[in-house]
């Protein structure tokens, strides 16, 4: 009967062990979820938001296109209106976050005179060419971010962020 | 930048290019017949300003309102408020406001006076439109004094 005992030594090493593959758990599972979900989520229907622009309007001189989604922040929602940049580069539809890569005001199109067909942010005077590559030289460090589109009955849907691919 | 932790750490290592402070002055009545008013230019005032916030997040910061009743106006002084400011590291201290009382400070401090616009009964598309406006009128402002410096 005694040999079935636990004694003090083994208790210790089994709740230890338990404790700390929990507590790995714990700290895996996140990092094992921020690693997969990414990839998981780029196509789901649903990450795509409608806009108001019709694809057909489209030309190669950048539009602003808002875009509107509710993003719950915690207990805390609320809706967001955010805009991109939106031309056509032959067939393809180019959509470019207006975030400036530097420190984060927004860039427009065409705005410096001196500097015609650049998208120009009035914080530091950065620039960026129309693929969102940055100009060398001005404060911005990388190219401005894309969004994913898409088309829907004619209407144009745009996704996630993502780094920009034309660069 | 918003006066949150986050945006303030990023201004001290960037003090050369976040030069510039956003302050609100935001009256606020109680009274009966007037509460609706006050808050309605309150909503007002607190979108435009964020939405600034938004256009030159990299330059400036918006910092809380600073709030008052006609009964407590008197104690706050706003020639000592832009003082500290500055030595705080903003080259630029703009006051913005919809209340017309400030303008008499106009001659040394820089006030943008805008008269409040009923934002409540606007769909978001046109409150968008109608805060794109007022952002123009605060461009210029903005990039005469940036271009002094
Ligand atoms: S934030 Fe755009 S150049 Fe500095």
């Amino acid at each position: 009967m005694s040999n079935n005992r636990v004694s003090r030594r083994q208790f210790l090493n089994y709740t230890l062990t338990g404790v700390g593959g929990f507590m790995a758990a714990g700290i895996l599972m996140p990092m094992v979820r921020f690693a997969i979900d990414p990839a998981l989520q780029t196509h789901a229907e649903g990450d795509f938001v409608q806009t108001s622009t019709k694809v057909a309007d489209l030309t190669e001189e950048p539009v602003k296109v808002d875009f509107s989604y509710e993003q719950v922040d915690a207990w805390y929602k609320s809706e967001v209106t955010d805009t991109a940049w939106v031309y056509k580069e032959g067939d393809k539809i180019i959509a470019l976050s207006p975030v400036c890569k530097h420190l984060g005001c927004t860039v427009n199109w065409n705005s410096d005179t001196a500097h015609p067909n650049q998208f120009f942010c009035a914080c530091h005077g950065g620039r960026y060419e129309k693929t969102g590559k940055n100009v060398p030289g001005t404060p911005p460090l990388g190219p401005l971010d894309e969004y994913e589109v898409s088309e829907k009955d004619g209407f144009l849907l745009l996704g996630k962020k993502m780094a920009n691919t034309l660069v | 930048m918003f006066f949150n932790v986050n945006d303030v750490q990023q201004f001290q290592t960037q003090k050369d290019f976040i030069d510039t402070v956003l302050v609100p002055l935001l009256s606020l009545d109680f009274e009966e017949g007037k509460i609706k008013q006050s808050s309605s230019a309150a909503e007002f005032l607190m979108s435009l300003t964020s939405f600034i916030e938004q256009q030159f997040k990299g330059r400036l910061m918006l910092v809380p309102p600073f709030s008052y009743t006609e009964q407590t106006k008197s104690g706050l002084s706003i020639t000592s408020l832009k003082e500290e400011l500055n030595n705080a590291g903003f080259k630029h201290v703009l006051f913005i406001t919809t209340d017309h009382s400030w303008t008499s400070f106009n001659e040394q401090l820089d006030i943008l006076w805008l008269p409040s616009i009923p934002l409540e009964f606007m769909d978001s598309t046109v409150k968008k439109t109608v805060l794109e406006e007022q952002l123009k009128q605060v461009i210029p402002i903005l990039s005469t004094k940036w271009s002094q410096s």
